[in-house]
């Protein structure tokens, strides 16, 4: 690997609390720009806490977070949006009270360039064409692919430097699994670095450049995805063999 | 006017006399609308002579409603960027409205709630209405349940006793009052001005009573308003000796507070506007009248807010708070500022209130008022503005003169001895769990919020409640 400059998002050592319950043990991980970075982890293992303290809905109590060599440790979660970071969160939680549309524009809300929001809606509509098609059907209403690629378009609407993508083949039938994967590689060729949370960890290491696995809140191992999927503890643990 | 549907059973009895669903598409829109509002008119007054009260003046309703209903407004050219049809109707309706002091002894008997409901209840009405389209931003666009409402009503009725009476009779400031006796002491702005200022200060205590509390969430948050609006009458009631300052004069409250008026200058007699409410003959008129401009611009504002940025983002908090956060939306600046509009409403109203009354007394603002006005947004319809008006209208209406009219009914044909409004609160719990169960969304939902009830919405704790390291709520890793 060629040593690149300073990472685009560096975290180090976090310990991430609920109430008095430990969740994140010090976590570390790195992701540069123009990666796609993938966190594998069985149900538990703390990878939504590691995406929820990096976007700042749980600050972390210990260790540091830094986003373009700017402190965002106790960055309050609106601010870290403007900063440039985005999330499709786990179970993808559009608001389904409203059209594809209005939710593409809540994606944008920290923005004000009312021309480059057009732009980015343009562009959403674009890699999902059949989002274009129901923009103005109510989000509930939608299958649960469409409802990822909702929820993928509303956080790339907000133009972010890095994407978190928690869970998204989560439910999904494999078809839209494969759809899903390419859009992913897709935004990433873009110019979208990409921080992957998957429970489907090889697909996810298929397209990943590196990968975390992690365990009880902390990281267990790390390596380049394709030497993690050869790893023979992760082929047991997570790819479902013996 | 909404396409209604005529379900297939009514077509099949309709096709036997002739009126299949062919010949009535083929007919003109105004004629079925003309067909469909007498129809309904018609029942309406055949209803009203059994009751054995039917005038001429029934008559004139229902042609007022045809005017409305029939002509097809819509059509009529825009002027400009503006919708002309599409204001009409309501323009003829507020016309109604607003000469409603003159005709409104010439309307007939209601069956069962007996003659329509005079000028001084109407302007009462529109006071509750004010506060209840107040109370909408925080629990209909926010989402956020508020039990203490009240004390938002009871600032605004202290400031404007604090602005506009003889309560601090060392000052001697005057800035455009009317009506002022010979020898006055204390402090009298005009009405006018005390109107905005109480809004401004309540919105002030909003957000001072916002701040600590909407980190909670759902209960919590209830329970701590509960708790505010039950501490601001105790303050109110003990506020006659703070520290040898007598803030609100305790118990008695404080008195004879001013009305409003355009006094004498030149511009005010050009207009014919009454110099004192107070001393004009029509005094229910005049306050009637300025509180539908109060409760126009408390319309307008609602609804602006309602499709700007501020009021998606409380949409979105509502339908998901989670998701809200992770867009980037800040949630406490945005529900606090929920929290001061509504704040502000609910202190115009509490000021208007003071000053139609004379007075403000702490006995006025218990925990049962903070329930009725939350029972008008319910029963309405939370987030919906017409559906909020017509609760508020309905309850207050009840509260005023409806409830012992019926009760008045209800004893002289079953020859019983009831005390109707003794029940007041009982009726109003019956007529929100008869609601609830036949329309949770309200009478008149606002699209949004009946798709929420029909299908549930994300609940789930926040990092917020975490935050304040208070063990309320764990979720499990």
């Amino acid at each position: 690997m060629t040593a690149a400059a300073a990472p685009l998002l560096e975290v180090d050592g976090i310990e991430t609390f609920y109430g008095s319950i430990q969740a994140l043990r010090g976590v570390s991980l790195q992701v540069r720009e123009g990666e796609i970075v993938t966190l594998i982890g069985a149900n538990g293992a703390g990878k939504s806490t590691t995406l929820r303290s990096i976007n700042g809905l749980n600050h972390p109590r210990r260790g540091s977070i830094t986003f373009e060599g700017q402190d965002i440790t106790e960055t309050p979660a609106h601010d870290v949006v403007k900063l440039g970071i985005a999330q499709s969160p786990e179970g993808r939680r559009l608001f389904p009270r409203m059209t594809v549309l209005e939710n593409l524009e809540m994606g944008a809300f920290q923005r004000s360039d009312r021309a480059g929001m057009q732009e980015d809606i343009d562009r959403v509509f674009a890699l999902f064409p059949r989002l274009a098609e129901r923009k103005s059907q109510k989000a509930g209403t939608l299958s649960g692919g469409e409802q990822q690629m909702c929820a993928i378009g509303r956080a790339l609407m907000a133009r972010p430097r890095l994407l978190m993508l928690d869970e998204p083949s989560m439910g999904l039938a494999p078809i839209f699994v494969d759809r899903i994967f390419e859009t992913i590689v897709e935004v990433n060729k873009q110019g979208t670095s990409i921080l992957l949370v998957e429970q489907n960890a090889l697909m996810a290491l298929q397209v990943a450049s590196r990968g975390y696995v992690l365990e009880t809140g902390t990281v267990a191992l790390t390596d380049d995805a394709a030497q993690l999927a050869q790893n023979e503890d992760v082929r047991k643990a997570y790819l479902g063999e013996s | 006017m909404r396409r209604g549907r005529i379900s297939e059973r009514w077509w099949a009895l309709l096709g036997r006399f002739g009126l299949t669903q062919q010949r009535w598409g083929s007919w003109p829109a105004w004629m079925r609308r003309l067909v469909k509002a007498t129809t309904w008119l018609g029942l309406g007054l055949i209803l009203t002579a059994a009751f054995g009260t039917w005038t001429t003046s029934a008559l004139a309703v229902a042609a007022v409603v045809l005017l409305i209903v029939v002509p097809p407004w819509d059509r009529l050219p825009n002027i400009g960027p503006y919708r002309t049809g599409r204001w009409i109707p309501w323009l003829i309706a507020l016309g109604f409205v607003v000469a409603y002091p003159y005709y409104v002894n010439g309307l007939p008997q209601l069956p069962v709630f007996g003659p329509f409901p005079n000028v001084h209840t109407m302007v009462v009405a529109g006071i509750f209405t004010m506060m209840a389209l107040g109370l909408n931003f925080v629990v209909g666009y926010a989402g956020l349940l508020d039990l203490g409402y009240v004390a938002f009503y009871a600032m605004g009725a202290y400031v404007c006793g604090w602005f506009a009476s003889e309560q601090f009779a060392g000052q001697h400031i005057d800035v455009g009052a009317v009506g002022l006796q010979q020898g006055w002491i204390g402090i009298h702005l005009s009405i006018w001005l005390v109107l905005p200022i109480a809004g401004l200060m309540t919105a002030l205590i909003g957000v001072i009573i916002g701040l600590p509390t909407l980190r909670l969430r759902g209960d919590y948050l209830a329970i701590v308003t509960l708790g505010f609006g039950e501490i601001m009458p105790q303050v109110a009631d003990n506020g006659n000796n703070l520290g040898g300052f007598n803030l609100t004069n305790g118990t008695g409250g404080i008195t004879s507070i001013d009305g409003p008026g355009f006094g004498h200058g030149t511009v005010a007699r050009a207009l014919h506007l009454p110099a004192s409410y107070l001393g004009a003959g029509n005094l229910d008129s005049l306050f009637f009248w300025t509180v539908i401009v109060l409760v126009l611009i408390t319309i307008f504002c609602s609804a602006r807010l309602r499709d700007s940025r501020l009021g998606r983002a409380w949409i979105a908090i509502r339908e998901d708070e989670t998701a809200a956060a992770a867009m980037g939306i800040p949630l406490m600046r945005t529900k606090t500022w929920s929290y001061a509009t509504g704040a502000f409403f609910g202190g115009v109203a509490g000021a208007y209130y003071s000053s139609y009354n004379g007075g403000a007394f702490p006995d006025q603002f218990l925990f049962q008022i903070s329930v009725f006005i939350l029972c008008m947004v319910i029963l309405g319809g939370m987030g919906s503005i017409p559906g909020v008006m017509l609760g508020a209208w309905f309850l207050a209406y009840l509260d005023q003169e409806g409830l012992s009219n019926v009760g008045g009914w209800i004893n002289s044909h079953f020859n019983t001895n009831i005390n109707v409004p003794n029940y007041e609160f009982g009726i109003y719990g019956l007529i929100i769990v008869v609601v609830m169960l036949l329309r949770p969304e309200g009478l008149i939902p606002s699209s949004r919020r009946a798709a929420e009830l029909h299908e549930g919405v994300h609940d789930e704790p926040l990092y917020d409640v975490e935050e304040l390291n208070a063990p309320l709520t764990e979720p499990t890793v």
